[in-house]
């Protein structure tokens, strides 16, 4: 079940001045960063990965990346945080992937070479009032639609995997697919306008 | 496929299941630039990034901060180790700007040099933390199955820094399937991770973290996702408090 992560996860008022920083390779900004988004990337891996050990090599794995990476973001637009999650889940993901034996998904594209696709969110997008509004919004779905969304984002599967795994047909299964993201849409349409 | 064909799976894009042939399209009009695409994904985007600030909280250790930190210190000493690494950069930046428009590639292949060099740091960090579990003062050593065709290896318990399992003959796991480790304390097993052996059957896998008082250490096949609890019959299992004491 989910629950909202009501933890510090501030306004990114500052991500801007934070990006540039981090682009002028200032030491100082990873650790604002981590100061800031450190608990949210640990808990979202975590949540996915299930070993804390684990999960601490990947946070530190996702840190460096962006480090690495955030000459690609632009620092005039937006907060930094969607695309370090991002970056976050596919590291944990992938993870997954690799320690169950299964194929590595590429989502190296989505992730790095367009951080631009993160960028115009709404600063304040990971706030405690708004993961309420989401874990609202998650409660509505019925329990397969929550079920196939779990195992979509927490656990990377395919829709024909989510098909396998819950014993269903995959017609049925893209469905509940289909519904469940149609239903968060119009549930948080007012936290993620159109 | 055009744009409007499209607007219906940029949801499914954004949470990593589209299929084909949309998820190809959708990234063609993306490494285009499609401006429609490019804000029907940025909006799918700004759903899928809210479901991960829903997860339950947790706390990471407080040494996390630091190795994060000394790992880039590391990265940037190295390259001030290096001074052909600076040359080859600096010619690099020249070349970047002869070529114009390249800019870009250049960067990102800076980009995964550096992650080459942070993923070396990483796994060097993991290293240390076996090597600090195998010579630890308060180690103990267990060896399981040997003289059997079945799996064998040694379990290295460090009650204040770690479980470590090396062992042998260990079959690749079924499609589907991983194997979990187990550290059972007072009769209750607790979750130690999953992990693949070798296709030589080899495997070695690191729990750490204080592990008191543990009695056992044991491995079944699960799930690939996991599990809470053994759903199956231990496939070997080393008593450790005995040598402990």
């Amino acid at each position: 079940m989910m629950i909202p992560l009501l933890m510090a996860v501030h306004a990114a008022e500052d991500d801007t001045s934070l990006v540039a920083r981090m682009q002028r390779r200032d030491p100082n900004a990873l650790a604002e960063l981590y100061d800031r988004y450190g608990r949210v990337t640990f808990s979202l891996i975590v949540r996915v990965v299930r070993d804390a050990g684990i999960a601490e090599d990947l946070v530190q794995e996702t840190f460096l990346r962006v480090w690495n990476r955030v000459h690609g973001f632009d620092a005039q637009k937006g907060s930094i945080g969607p695309w370090l999650l991002a970056v976050a889940r596919n590291r944990a993901i992938d993870y997954l992937r690799s320690a169950a034996g299964r194929q590595r998904q590429s989502r190296e594209f989505e992730e790095t070479d367009l951080p631009a696709l993160y960028c115009d969110m709404e600063k304040d997008i990971l706030s405690s009032h708004k993961a309420r509004r989401v874990k609202s919004a998650v409660e509505k779905l019925s329990p397969n639609q929550r079920h196939v969304i779990e195992l979509a984002y927490f656990e990377g599967l395919s829709q024909t995997e989510i098909a396998e795994r819950m014993g269903q047909p995959l017609g049925t299964v893209k469905t509940w697919v289909r519904a469940a993201l149609k239903n968060l849409r119009d549930e948080l349409g007012a936290v993620v306008p159109a | 496929m055009n744009c409007n064909e499209l607007r219906e799976h940029y949801e499914l894009y954004a949470i990593g299941v589209a299929e084909e042939p949309e998820r190809s399209e959708i990234r063609a009009h993306l490494n285009r630039q499609c401006e429609v695409c490019m804000q029907g994904i940025k909006r799918a985007r700004e759903v899928v990034a809210l479901l991960g600030g829903t997860v339950p909280p947790a706390v990471p250790s407080a040494a996390l901060r630091r190795r994060i930190l000394a790992s880039v210190a590391v990265e940037q000493r190295r390259f001030g180790w290096a001074p052909f690494l600076a040359a080859a950069f600096a010619m690099a930046l020249f070349a970047a700007v002869y070529f114009g428009g390249r800019e870009r590639d250049l960067a990102n292949e800076l980009a995964r040099v550096r992650e080459q060099n942070s993923r070396q740091t990483i796994e060097l960090t993991a290293v240390n933390q076996a090597f600090a579990i195998l010579t630890g003062a308060d180690t103990t050593v267990t060896t399981f199955g040997e003289g059997q065709a079945n799996p064998k290896g040694k379990v290295f318990v460090s009650p204040s820094q770690g479980v470590l399992l090396i062992a042998g003959n260990l079959q690749p796991a079924p499609p589907g399937k991983a194997y979990e480790m187990w550290i059972v304390k007072s009769g209750k097993a607790k979750a130690a991770g999953m992990f693949q052996s070798a296709p030589d059957g080899s495997a070695m896998h690191m729990q750490r973290g204080s592990v008191e008082n543990t009695d056992a250490v044991a491995v079944t096949l699960e799930n690939q996702a996991g599990a809470d609890q053994p759903t199956s019959t231990p496939l070997f299992a080393a008593p450790i408090r005995a040598l402990i004491q």
